[in-house]
């Protein structure tokens, strides 16, 4: 299951994948969402802090966690509470982000999800597009 | 594996009618290069226009945003081409003698998206955090065209920027190099026989791996998609591994980087004398958890199958490439071989935050580039080469990161390879 | 018009003796004394010592909240620019003396402070919070660390940033700062890796963060049987904290007997902890010690038995040595009680 609150991940990936959009939540509420069912026992399948986009440049995250929930990894707990640690040692920026480039961190979001889930970004746009 | 390569000494480039290298000036005409770049079909459908500049040590130039930085180079002698795979076919490389037009470097730069980074300053305080200062830069600003996706276009400034860097490199094959340097690693059974009493050591080269900005390939095939494997050391030197990466610029390692690898010329400098240089391990970082152990896991049973003694590790980019560094660490500890990591650090603006996302007291012996999130005032520059419009949106930039007299308020983060990971450069941290 | 400091010495370093000496209490000197001149040497003018206070290391020791006071007292009215301690080589008691009197001139006053001694001295646990030179172990090495001192302390009373700890001298404390080395990051990387090969002594350029990893036990067999116990570092004590247990930086623990106890309320405890806001804790203290749930579980049979003692500290500021201490102690009162597992909650 996908939980993200990046809009073009629900245009190209619902239907294919379980998810669930976040519209208003921030990227920090996203990872603690994930934390806190990896707390309850799902899998935790994608690294939370991908790409090297800091966590205070992108409003966009999406992490990968099992729809059920399985047995309780510490190790998983580890890396998705360490990941919010990482979160907020970065300040928070205060920048008005175009159009233009909040849908190029929508994308770069996108196609590390892509990447990880073994998904064809570019098919999955051209879906997208075709949609529409 | 034995490789020659032959520098040529490049101190002047110069814009001209001919294309040649003559007495260490580049004579290039931009047009030639450019038509040469265009007959590529990728190239011709996606990049609406290009044209070239001239940056020299010391100018008062800043090129922004920086998508590659590429050395010229070209195969004299020996089987395959520069850039295995993507530019000359797949043919092995790292053989045979090779040429390089040192002292110079092809820049791609302008926006591929729009918060895209990476800056050199030719002169000034952000000349000494970067290498690219020091190098006279032939830079190939890029402009899309309209409508055309992000990664067709990055695909296609990648494929433009080698090929300059080919075109270029060819120039240096009928000449006759002012240095010359020979490069050997042994078979296993020959190395152990010819140096029996010296500690086996490899190198493991972790590959930046996630995504569109965040790719590595590897005689062209993408690093997500690889299972950690060995690499003869100057293969490297050939550009058998390029970079896609452009993200975040002060860690990201740019093909240049890859071409002159530090830890793999390091390490030579030592083989022989009191190390028995091995081999390269290349891994990547993908995103997914079960690849990163996979790809751990694989390492480090390489790093045992060898029966090394040690390994030197180097990652690229930040965050969960981190969770990646600390897993091939412990696991090759675990397997008795001896680790130093090399990385740097993003400890916040006041030093004070863990450097990295992971961490793991069998890593107790790290050298750092850095901590990124450094704070530089960048004075104002009479030139720029690209554009300034995204240094507020890049990475470590901020709002009003751009002040109305041109100088820059921003972290290291934004300077193209100033806290490069395989230790490039002298800089660090305590 | 020169920078003004106040330097902390001990009696011997003020040649009043040794051991036998180090009861005495606190005095007030004019200039310089003793080390001091090293260092007035060293400033050449741009700075001088204009008191000197001369406290016993044992004094300091067995009247350490006199002793703080009496030097405040003093450093208040003197109001010099920098506050010196030292540096205590290898002395115990002297560095843990130097450190601590730094840190509340820091603290209280605002006044900039720097010690000096070596990095075993216990007084060096206090590094991230007080600027500490690195000397070697013994006073020969006076040499050395009164003008690296003496350099350190001048910056920082031109108010200069400071460069990397391996550049000034002083014991990394925590804050990372960049700094150009001599070498390439891959031939220090090469030369560390062959030093760690050979077995011979490196030094990491990042430490990791120091880990105490304790391997969990196994499971406990049948929850239905067990005896567990509460304990928390929260601070949850009985109302009005009878054995004084402090908000921050607990010196003790407490033992409280909660036989018969079925829920915590707001009249009979509340949260000794200074660091969080004690309102939701001390309306319901169940929730920082949940003695109602256990209760619960006791009832439906879950769980065993709640033990009849819990054990409460304050984790606020807590030195691990401490924290460690008290553990120690009531584990093994526990394990007399034949408890089998113990919730430990904290904030």
């Amino acid at each position: 299951m996908i939980l993200t609150n990046n809009p073009l991940v629900k245009t190209c990936m619902e239907g294919r994948y379980a998810v669930q959009f976040f519209e208003d939540l921030t990227l920090r509420e996203v990872l603690v969402k994930a934390r806190d069912m990896v707390y309850n026992g799902h899998t935790l399948y994608t690294h939370p802090l991908a790409g090297s986009v800091k966590p205070n440049e992108t409003p966009y995250k999406s992490v990968v966690v099992s729809q059920k929930p399985n047995e309780f990894s510490p190790e998983q707990a580890q890396i998705i509470a360490g990941s919010i640690e990482v979160c907020d040692k970065f300040s928070p920026q205060s920048r008005t982000l175009t159009r233009k480039v909040l849908e190029d961190f929508q994308l770069i979001d996108y196609t590390l999800l892509s990447g990880a889930l073994g998904y064809d970004a570019a098919a999955g746009l051209s879906n997208a597009t075709n949609k529409k | 594996m034995k490789l020659e390569l032959g520098f040529i000494q490049i101190r002047d480039i110069q814009f001209s009618k001919e294309c040649k290298v003559e007495s260490g000036t580049l004579y290039v005409n931009a047009d030639e290069v450019k038509d040469f770049i265009f007959q590529d079909d990728d190239v011709k459908a996606c990049v609406k226009a290009a044209h070239f500049d001239i940056a020299k040590p010391g100018e008062s130039v800043r090129i922004t945003p920086v998508k590659d930085v590429i050395e010229p180079r070209v195969k004299v002698e020996g089987p395959g081409g520069e850039f295995p795979g993507v530019i000359a076919k797949v043919d092995t490389v790292g053989s045979g003698k090779t040429h390089v037009l040192r002292g110079m470097a092809i820049v791609t730069a302008g926006k591929i998206v729009g918060f895209q980074e990476g800056i050199i300053d030719m002169s000034g305080p952000g000349a000494d955090y970067t290498p690219f200062s020091k190098l006279l830069n032939l830079v190939l600003v890029c402009e899309p065209v309209e409508g055309v996706h992000q990664h067709e276009y990055e695909h296609a400034v990648r494929i433009a920027g080698l090929r300059a860097a080919t075109f270029v490199g060819e120039l240096g094959r009928s000449l006759t190099p002012d240095e010359t340097q020979e490069f050997e690693t042994y078979g296993i059974k020959e190395g152990i026989e010819k140096l029996p009493d010296l500690p086996r050591v490899a190198y493991v080269h972790m590959l930046q791996s996630q995504g569109l900005l965040h790719d590595t390939y590897v005689y062209g095939v993408d690093a997500k998609k690889i299972i950690s494997t060995l690499i003869n050391p100057t293969e490297t030197m050939d550009g058998a591994i390029i970079s896609g990466n452009c993200v975040s610029a002060c860690d990201k390692n740019t093909t240049y980087h890859h071409q002159n690898n530090p830890v793999v010329a390091d390490l030579f400098a030592q083989h022989g004398k009191t190390l028995n240089y091995v081999c390269n391990i290349i891994t990547n970082e993908n995103v997914y958890l079960a690849d990163k152990q996979r790809s751990s896991d694989w390492a480090s049973k390489l790093a045992g199958m060898l029966d090394l003694d040690g390994v030197i590790i180097s990652e690229e980019g930040f965050g969960n490439p981190d969770t990646d560094l600390i897993m091939n660490c412990k696991k090759t500890e675990q397997k008795g071989v001896k680790t130093v990591l090399v990385t740097d650090e993003y400890a916040g603006q006041d030093g004070k935050s863990q450097s990295l996302a992971d961490a793991d007291p069998l890593a107790d012996a790290v050298v750092t580039g850095g901590n990124a999130n450094e704070v530089i005032i960048l004075p104002p520059m009479d030139k720029v080469i690209g554009t300034l419009d995204y240094v507020d949106k890049i990475a470590g930039g901020h709002a009003g990161s751009l002040r109305p007299d041109g100088s820059i308020e921003a972290e290291i983060q934004v300077i193209t390879g100033a806290t490069n990971e395989i230790g490039f450069n002298c800089l660090s941290a305590r | 018009m020169s920078y003004r400091v106040v330097h902390y010495i001990n009696q011997f370093f003020a040649n009043i003796g040794g051991e036998e000496m180090a009861h005495v209490p606190p005095e007030l000197r004019e200039g310089h004394v003793g080390p001091g001149l090293a260092f007035n040497q060293a400033w050449k003018g741009e700075a001088e010592i204009v008191q000197t206070i001369v406290c016993g290391d044992s004094y300091f020791a067995e009247h350490e909240k006199d002793a703080k006071a009496q030097v405040l007292e003093w450093v208040k009215e003197a109001k010099p620019d920098l506050f010196i301690a030292g540096p205590a080589f290898n002395a115990g008691r002297y560095g843990y003396a130097c450190a601590n009197v730094c840190q509340v001139v820091q603290d209280e006053l605002g006044i900039p402070v720097l010690t000096g001694m070596y990095e075993e001295n216990p007084g060096a646990d206090l590094k991230e919070k007080v600027l500490i030179v690195a000397t070697t172990n013994s006073a020969a090495g006076m040499r050395k660390a009164a003008p690296t001192m003496a350099k350190l302390a001048m910056k920082l009373m031109k108010g200069e940033a400071l460069g990397a700890s391996c550049e000034e001298g002083y014991m990394p404390n925590g804050i990372r700062r960049n700094f150009f080395e001599k070498e390439r990051g891959s031939k220090r990387a090469v030369d560390m890796l062959l030093s760690k090969l050979a077995e011979k002594p490196f030094t990491t350029e990042y430490p990791m963060p120091s880990f105490d990893r304790v391997a969990p036990n196994k499971a406990v067999k049948d929850l239905s049987k067990a005896t567990i116990a509460l304990c928390t570092s929260g601070g949850i004590v009985p109302k009005g904290n009878p054995d004084h247990i402090e908000s921050s930086s607990a010196s003790h623990y407490g033992e409280y007997c909660i036989k018969g106890v079925e829920k915590l309320t707001s009249e009979t405890y509340e949260t000794a902890h200074g660091g969080y806001d004690p309102v939701y804790a001390n309306e319901n203290p169940n929730r920082v010690l949940p003695v109602d749930v256990l209760r619960e579980l006791e009832k439906e049979g879950k769980i065993g038995k709640l033990h009849d003692y819990y054990y409460a500290t304050v984790g606020n500021g807590t030195a691990v040595a401490s924290a460690k201490k008290f553990a120690a102690e009531y584990a093994q009162k526990l394990l007399q009680a034949n408890v089998n597992a113990v919730i430990m909650t904290s904030t």
